[in-house]
């Protein structure tokens, strides 16, 4: 079996007086869907801020294919792409001028950038409002301008944190194609929510974290067990 | 193009496509040449405007006529000292062996109308007193007995001028390096958090010093175009507008210095109002930050104007803002440079620059500054 795509290892973070994490370890691996489960404030998005290296581990240690993220964090930013449920975009500028400015930043080469953008554009169907300003796109196309330069650089390990919560059904639902499709792409998608139905429907394997604690870890249906659902099972593992 | 340079015309692009800024360049652009009208109709009226002496008594003879010719109009009135308080901007009771004048020196008419009286009688005494002497055949000359023959070094109408311009022209350079780029540095910082940019910038792999740079660098060129639209637009309006005894140039020398001034203030007000910026919630709380920074910025420029002939040590050249002040008004009243002064002021303002972009480095990299948003 190859190594995990992403390794977490005991992590413990505090930020302000709050523990928020307290010593939680798994792995996620390339070509699967796995789920960061578990409500607001267990610690989901800070262990995501910890995997991208926007923070910094207390203790414990977070591998990226094989990449330390306190030694090495800009390797590590170089192969992930994340995409949250804020979708702030630079207003004045065209969908395709930002996909291009995130493209240039995360090292995409001069000869590849435009022959990459187009195809993000494609490949999202943005080519109907890539030219116009991000200040008059709607809340799904700004959703898509969001994915498109979290992935132009064509990174290992994807992260969606929360990313339907702003959405309508329609948007939602090709995030979710999105993330299947990465999967087919033996892309490693970490998916962060709160909402335990979709993680039933996507994930191939799960960590329920509460608390800060890890309170179950396995394949979707181990997890689930003998429950109806997920949220039947997590309801039990929290009390 | 390495991260420096991306962040740079990608600011730059961003901030020529914001009505904010290009209003405030406009702005710039036109508020001194508008001021320097006003300014110089006003001048103009004043030294043409009519004032009013209310008088009594008998006028000498011949001195109606003087008054009259220095716009000073003559109204009889009962009481002069009473007129000179309201109805009247001076008032003046003849008498036979003086002159009694009455005037409110709050009243700004009042002072002028004084200045111009003051000035008539003195030739009018002095024309008298000459004629006197000549009837008795005395040579009026023994008046003066030691006169004052004036040789000017350089034209009196251009040391006017450079006067004029060495009061407002670091006034103007100051206050436009700093407010014409407070709206970019405010929406490269504070507008980042804001429109909720700044978390997936800090996840490219670029070196977040590059992208501050990039930032930095944006801005000081959007606060250098500012200060000299408006300061080319002044010199222009000086060009074409007539002030009163002054003839208005900016000495190529002067010009260098204010350029190479200009670069270093715009680099620590660049860097400093990114750090407030990052540190503000929001494009509305870095205003409120910054406005406190504009009054300690446009203080020393205003301390210069009301001691124009003060000789600082080289000591005060270390003070940063005042320092660039000082040695700004001396390159264009004296049309030269002491140099030392110029390298510790030009020392002083690339660590004030340094420091304040170290400042806002560490701002740029601590984990709360996330947090936060």
């Amino acid at each position: 079996m190859s190594p995990a795509a992403v390794t977490v290892d005991r992590l413990e973070k505090t930020l302000g007086k709050n523990k928020v994490l307290r010593g939680i370890s798994f792995e996620a691996n390339s070509g699967e869907i796995f789920g960061l489960l578990g409500p607001n404030g267990a610690g989901k998005t800070t262990t995501l801020r910890l995997i991208c290296t926007l923070l910094a581990p207390d203790a414990g240690s977070v591998a990226v294919l094989g990449f330390d993220t306190r030694t090495a964090p800009e390797e590590v930013r170089r192969r992930v792409g994340v995409v949250t449920a804020e979708i702030g975009v630079y207003a004045r500028l065209s969908a395709r001028e930002n996909i291009t400015y995130f493209a240039e930043l995360s090292g995409v080469i001069d000869g590849e950038l435009n022959r990459r953008v187009d195809a993000v554009i494609d490949r999202l169907d943005m080519g109907s409002f890539a030219k116009q300003r991000a200040e008059s796109l709607s809340s799904g196309q700004k959703q898509k301008v969001a994915i498109a330069r979290a992935i132009v650089h064509d990174p290992e390990i994807l992260m969606f944190d929360e990313p339907t919560s702003n959405l309508d059904v329609l948007a939602s639902r090709e995030i979710r194609d999105f993330m299947v499709e990465s999967r087919g792409r033996e892309k490693c998608v970490i998916f962060s929510t709160h909402v335990l139905h979709d993680a039933e429907r996507l994930c191939d394997r799960v960590t329920i974290l509460h608390q800060g604690t890890v309170v179950a870890s396995g394949t979707t249906a181990h997890v689930r067990g003998s429950h109806r659902d997920l949220e039947e099972a997590f309801l039990e593992l929290v009390g | 193009m390495n991260a420096l340079g991306i962040v740079f015309r990608k600011e730059l692009r961003e901030i020529l496509r914001d009505r904010r800024t290009l209003i405030a360049i406009g702005m710039a652009a036109l508020a001194t040449p508008a001021v320097l009208i006003v300014i110089s109709q006003v001048s103009a009226k004043t030294a043409t405007q009519e004032y009013t002496v209310g008088y009594s008594g008998d006028i000498p003879t011949g001195l109606d006529i003087l008054l009259t010719a220095t716009s000073l109009k003559l109204e009889r009135v009962d009481d002069p000292a009473a007129a000179a308080s309201k109805q009247v901007d001076l008032g003046v009771a003849f008498q036979p062996t003086q002159i009694d004048e009455y005037y409110d020196p709050t009243r700004q008419s009042a002072q002028i109308a004084d200045t111009r009286l003051q000035t008539v009688l003195g030739e009018y005494n002095a024309a008298k007193a000459a004629a006197a002497l000549r009837e008795k055949g005395v040579d009026p000359a023994v008046l003066t007995p030691l006169p004052i023959k004036s040789h000017p070094l350089s034209s009196v109408v251009k040391a006017a001028g450079n006067a004029f311009l060495s009061f407002f022209l670091p006034y103007i350079l100051i206050t436009m390096v700093f407010t014409g780029g407070l709206s970019a540095a405010l929406d490269a910082s504070a507008g980042e958090r804001e429109r909720k940019t700044l978390e997936a910038l800090l996840l490219t792999p670029a070196p977040r010093s590059r992208i501050l740079v990039g930032k930095i660098l944006a801005v000081t060129t959007i606060s250098l175009l500012s200060a000299f639209a408006a300061i080319s637009s002044m010199l222009l309006a000086l060009s074409q507008i007539p002030l009163v005894g002054a003839r208005v140039t900016l000495s190529p020398l002067a010009a260098a210095v204010m350029v190479w001034l200009a670069v270093l203030l715009a680099g620590s007000f660049s860097s400093l109002t990114l750090a407030l910026g990052t540190l503000a919630k929001n494009f509305r709380q870095g205003q409120a930050f910054s406005t406190p920074l504009y009054f300690i910025t446009i203080f020393p420029a205003s301390i210069i104007l009301f001691i124009p002939d003060f000789n600082p040590s080289l000591a005060y050249y270390l003070i940063p803002i005042f320092n660039a002040v000082l040695v700004l008004r001396d390159a264009i009243v004296q049309n030269s440079v002491a140099w030392p002064a110029l390298g510790v002021t030009s020392v002083s303002l690339i660590a004030t620059g340094l420091l304040c972009w170290f400042a806002t480095l560490r701002l740029f990299t601590r984990e709360a500054l996330l947090i936060r948003s």
